[in-house]
């Protein structure tokens, strides 16, 4: 274990050491062989043309590759693989995407995820707006945002596992050790096996993760809260709106922006959540997504590339609107700049 | 011997740095060598004088985990011992997935424990796993018990299509058992039931007395639903002929067949009954099968019986004391249908994976009796090898599941193994999950059989 | 602030009671495992962690010693023993037959069927006495209820630590975090002062292009990346998993945030700082290394934040990228393999749990401004 330890920071030197090696080489070398400070001043503009036109790709060359081999041509092999058989060996025309609409298993994994969707973007934006207006007026509103926030430090499959002994159930009669099953049954109710109950148990995984992204939007939005100009609230005092109605009909409208900033941030994890489908069912009773789906058709059972990949080009192409959504907006405010 | 010892120490120190990391077996041998009578410590000596692996490592992976996993690096160690290399044991719960990753990223370890064939032959046919040498074939034939039946479930197709012999079982478990605490079965005045009428009149009784019979647990984390397999696969033989179940598992008999829907409805008829079964249906299908036995021991008892594989004591509350806290006794046939004593088995087949001398020496080691009665004498372990020495048994127990081998009139291994492992390993679970969760059995069924023609 | 709520109108009371209740919702599931994880774990196991500071009642059963534990005394052939084996706790019944099991008070004497007496005391002490000599193979079963007073204990965290590989599992998770941590920022770096601040053709294409890499989902990298890992493993005849692998792997999963965080906080930087260094005739590297870095500091580090917290809490790259024997599984894996073998055990399953948040906990607490500023310059227009 020493030595595993060792090794890790020896490469991490050897890592930084290496990038900053190549950051700082790089630029020497380039100096060095289109000299610009002194001699010919004719020749010296020239090399700091040259220079200046190579120098971005130079900054930029490692995170290009890096991008381009890990995320730009993965999406065009994923493409490529979805029309080939299992291995990738043979060329089948779509019939990985013919055998997916004619699945059982896809339609409900389909289905699971546009409750997902649907939910889990909206609830955590919901709580997260209701908690940042509500902790933007107490004193201690800090300590319970961090409080509140503090799910997003936690691990999916950690999450899971807390959410997993909430959910726990025991038979009726024996004592539960599950909170939910125990308040269930001291209002009376009989236990149950939560995470087992067809369709309900859709909605009490995507409370794990409704709970970790509530503090994500509430810090976002109270934020924005924040920066609504104090003039048009005093206005709205002095026209008699009470508090329900400033909140709804002033304040929301100036941070609709942020809001659909937040709704799609969640949207996109949404489509990714695969940790805690596969910790807390893995997909049983009627609860796959797509994400796991991939995963499952990837490695169980002798794995097939083709189907796994054709998944992952769906929950690539759900993505496709908000990906134009965010470079349109990012253009925009770039030449709001 | 001694020598080749302190080599493998001295290797081991130096590769320190890599191996710590690694659950690295260990020096300890849990047996002395040459001690104890009931072991072939002839076959280690010869063994070990055959094979110098000093300075070579040697990796294995498999389904053992946690306490079970302690057991396989025991042996691993008289290994180790034998020829001076190292050998590191890793094991997981998600073997199934973990194994095709390993395998695809050309990674893998260099042994590879099965516990479903059909995902060996599987593998095989990608061409990811290594055939074994020659004549290893006509060995198994020649020295287990039913020997050619083990070779049939040990060749594949490889990727152009021939058969080849890519690996053999080392650790076999019996399925047909049903567990009980003879101390509670006295209280309550029962009798151990001969035959399957016997043993719903038995459960019948149990519920008329106010009490829960049944345990049944199929929670498995990414496998949940598999012991529902068994329960399937065990009303299959006790219900149809054989070669019904040759053909169901080969689907040229489809899952909808009325009669394999019929073996459904039977587990069902166990599973699905609110007062057979402890915390009632709903708790089946959620309960960890590994914690579904525990209820046997509790006070009072939550259930009477338990029907679960050889393996299962391993996961028996501690200190539970096999013969005496609790018995097993054969889950009986109908009397009324001419079926026989049928036995459903499962078993654990070594294969390659990532070709090397050690893997090859590895397997040969698991030919010599040595190396299956260090483990019959840790218990938790079956073999058909018939030079193994069966006073090596741990227990009584383990003896008497030998026995219930022996007189099976039908043996037939777990049909879910070698099925395709998106069915035996998928769908299968999932469909029993359903099942239990309450959906028909010809839907389940229906579904089932979807699956497997989308894959044709 | 402070002036609004000094007001005690019954809303602003509302509007506390309110916020108590969303905190003590969202804590109290991670508040739960906490106390979980260091209660004993015989009382974890059959009540529930609210009721960890009352005593807890236990249905137990024992074997007493066989028949060649006894010894005579005054004529007649007695075993004893303790049913709480010298723990804690007070016995409030007992019996003999799992029928009964709570059948007689503690003083009683039970007639067993051999004939012989069986009782227990209060303080768990028991004797089967007979007069003729005890017979039979196993010892008699003593069934028994106890009441046992809470016990809070550290034990459950040794044996994650020792037994169950969670502390090899731990150093694992800090191997891949750290450098797949560092990596990206510097790369980063770089790539986002040329987005911002050099003049070249073709930005404002690689500035869309990072915009929409930020969304591609990771499953769509799986499959294409598992294979190139396979292919340069072979042909360098090197394993397909190491941690060089999902340090890159991580690397390059964490650059589309990373330059767009790091060149929105960037491109806000003043102008005239840029320009009045180049008119002292410094180069865009010597402007990068001596002013933008340092300035960039808080986008820098909550940037690193992020990524830790990312690369810490990962599942499914650790799970392709990484093997699973125990050099490799990191703490996140090595959960979901606990929940798989160890799905019962919460003892271990929330001790585990707690042991794989506590570094980002901290991280969180601590940081916590930065990793705010981050989200903010992420997702909010400006930095």
């Amino acid at each position: 274990m020493v030595e595993q330890i060792v090794a890790a920071i020896l490469t991490m030197v050897l890592g930084v050491a290496g990038c900053a090696f190549y950051f700082i080489g790089s630029n020497w070398l380039l100096d060095r062989i289109f000299p610009f400070k002194q001699g010919d001043s004719a020749v010296a503009a020239r090399n700091q043309l040259i220079t200046a036109a190579i120098r971005p790709w130079l900054f930029l060359g490692p995170a290009m590759i890096a991008l381009f081999i890990y995320l730009v041509y993965p999406v065009f092999d994923s493409l490529r693989l979805s029309l080939f058989d299992r291995t990738g060996g043979e060329f089948v025309g779509l019939s990985n995407y013919i055998w997916m609409i004619n699945d059982g298993e896809f339609r409900q994994s389909m289905f699971n995820n546009m409750l997902w969707l649907i939910f889990v973007p909206s609830l955590s934006t919901f709580f997260g707006l209701i908690i940042a207006a509500l902790t933007d007026r107490v004193w201690w509103g800090n300590i319970a945002k961090s409080m509140i926030f503090m799910p997003m430090a936690i691990s999916f499959i950690g999450a899971s596992v807390i959410w997993k002994f909430i959910y726990d159930f025991r038979g009726e009669g024996d004592a539960q050790i599950g909170l939910l099953n125990a308040v269930v049954i001291f209002l009376g109710g009989s236990p149950e096996a939560w995470i087992t109950l067809d369709f309900w148990n859709n909605f009490y995984l995507m409370v794990i993760l409704i709970w970790i992204q509530t503090g994500f939007a509430m810090v976002i939005l109270s934020a924005a809260l924040r920066g609504i100009p104090e003039e048009t609230i005093e206005a709205a005092v002095i026209d008699g709106a009470n508090g329900v109605q400033i909140f709804f009909k002033i304040m929301i409208p100036q941070i609709w922006g942020t809001i659909a900033v937040v709704w799609t941030t969640i949207t996109i994890l949404v489509l990714k959540v695969f940790d805690i489908v596969l910790a807390m069912t893995n997909g049983q009773w009627n609860s796959q997504v797509l994400a796991n789906l991939m995963f499952d058709w990837m490695f169980r059972g002798g794995g097939d590339f083709g189907r796994g990949a054709a998944i992952a080009v769906v929950i690539m192409v759900l993505v496709i609107p908000i990906m134009v959504w965010n470079i349109r907006r990012a253009n925009a405010e770039m030449e709001g700049r | 011997m001694k020598q080749s010892l302190l080599r493998g120490i001295a290797a081991m120190a130096l590769l320190g740095g890599t191996m710590t990391a690694t659950a690295a077996v260990s020096a300890d041998l849990v047996f002395p060598v040459g001690e104890d009578s009931k072991f072939n410590w002839a076959s280690y000596e010869e063994f070990a004088n055959k094979y110098d692996l000093s300075g070579q490592s040697l990796t294995v992976f498999g389904p053992f985990t946690g306490d079970e996993s302690a057991l396989i690096e025991n042996v691993a160690a008289y290994f180790a011992a034998a020829t001076g290399a190292t050998v590191a044991y890793a094991g997981s719960d998600s073997f199934e997935q973990q194994i095709v990753i390993d395998t695809q990223a050309g990674s893998a370890a260099n042994i590879a424990a099965f516990p479903q064939p059909g995902l060996a032959a599987d593998l095989a046919s990608k061409g990811l796993l290594t055939a074994l040498p020659d004549g290893m074939d006509q060995w198994v034939v020649d020295n287990y018990a039913a020997g050619q039946s083990w070779v049939d479930l040990g060749t594949y197709a490889n990727q152009n299509g021939q058969d080849e012999f890519y690996g053999f079982f080392y650790k076999v478990d019996l399925k047909s058992l049903v567990w009980y605490s003879p101390d509670n079965f006295e209280d309550a005045g029962y009798e151990i039931p001969e035959s399957l009428e016997e043993l719903k009149a038995l459960t019948d009784q149990i519920v008329a007395d106010g009490e829960t019979p049944w345990c049944i647990g199929l929670g498995s984390g990414a496998a949940t639903g598999w012991p529902a397999t068994d329960w399937v696969e065990e009303m299959m033989l006790r219900t149809q002929p054989p070669s019904l179940y040759d053909s169901w598992v080969s689907n040229e008999t489809p899952f909808t067949d009325e009669r394999i829907v019929a073996a459904i409805e039977e587990f069902g008829a166990f599973a699905l009954n609110e007062d057979y079964v402890d915390g009632g249906v709903v708790s089946v299908g959620s309960t960890d099968f590994r914690d579904s036995p525990k209820g046997l021991f509790t006070s009072p008892p939550k259930c009477y019986m338990h029907r679960q594989a050889s393996f299962i004591p391993a996961f028996f509350p501690e200190g539970t004391e096999l013969g005496v806290d609790v018995d097993f006794f054969y889950f009986p046939a109908y009397e009324s249908k001419d079926l026989g004593k049928p036995v459903l088995g499962a078993g654990v087949l070594y294969a390659i994976t990532n070709p090397s001398p050690a893997a090859n020496a590895f397997m040969d080691f698991l030919t010599t009796p040595i190396a299956h009665e260090l483990w019959m004498a840790q218990g938790g372990f079956l073999t058909p090898y018939k030079e193994a020495n069966v006073e090596a048994y741990a227990s009584d127990a383990l003896r008497g599941q030998g026995e219930i081998l022996l007189n099976a009139t039908t043996f037939r291994f777990d049909a879910s193994d070698l099925m395709p492992g998106k069915i035996g390993a998928g769908s299968f679970w999932t469909g029993m999950v359903d099942y239990v969760g309450g959906k028909p059995a010809t839907e389940v069924a229906a579904e089932i059989q979807a699956t497997w023609d989308a894959l044709k | 602030m402070f002036a609004a709520s000094s007001s005690r109108s019954p809303l602003t009371w509302a509007v506390h009671a309110s916020v108590i209740f969303l905190v003590v919702i969202w804590t109290l599931p991670t508040f739960g495992l906490f106390i979980s994880s260091i209660r004993d774990k015989d009382q974890l196991a059959i009540s529930g962690w609210w009721t960890s500071l009352t005593t807890t009642e236990q249905n137990r059963v024992i074997r007493a010693p066989g028949p060649d534990a006894q010894v005579e005394q005054n004529g007649r052939f007695v075993i004893s023993g303790d049913v709480l084996e010298g723990g804690p706790g007070t016995v409030t019944a007992f019996g003999f037959s799992s029928r009964e099991p709570t059948k007689y008070q503690p003083g009683d004497i039970a007639i067993l069927r051999s004939g012989a007496e069986l009782t227990v005391e209060e303080d768990g002490a028991f004797s089967i006495s007979s007069a003729e000599p005890i017979e039979g193979r196993r010892g008699q079963r003593v069934f028994f209820s106890a009441e046992t007073p809470p016990r809070f204990t550290l034990e459950n965290y040794r044996n994650v630590l020792t037994s169950e590989g969670v502390l090899q599992s731990f150093v694992n998770s800090m191997t891949v975090a750290v450098p797949a941590t560092i990596i990206p920022i510097l790369i980063a770096a770089f790539a986002a002062y040329a987005l911002a601040w050099m003049k070249f053709p073709g930005r404002a294409l690689l500035i869309a292009t990072v915009v929409g890499l930020l969304v591609v989902p990771l499953q769509m990298s799986l499959i294409p990346l598992l294979k190139m890992y396979n292919g340069v493993g072979a042909f360098f005849g090197v394993p397909a998993k190491t941690y060089l692998g999902i340090w890159l792997a991580h690397t390059g999963f964490g650059l589309p945030l990373a330059i767009y965080l790091l060149r929105n906080y960037i491109a806000g930087l003043p102008k005239e700082l840029m320009e009045s260094a180049r008119v002292d005739g410094a180069s865009d590297f010597d402007i990068f290394v001596k002013i933008v870095l340092p300035l960039s500091f808080p986008a820098l580090a909550s940037f690193a934040i992020f990524q830790f917290l990312w690369t810490w809490n990962d599942l499914l790259v650790a799970m392709v990228f990484l093997g699973n024997g125990d050099d490799q599984l990191v703490l996140t894996g090595r959960l979901r393999e606990l929940l798989g073998s160890r799905g019962g055990n919460w003892e271990i399953l929330t001790a585990s749990a707690f042991v794989t948040m506590i570094v980002p906990l901290i991280v969180f607490f601590s940081l916590q401004r930065f990793l705010v500023r981050g989200l903010l310059a992420g997702s909010v227009k400006g930095g």
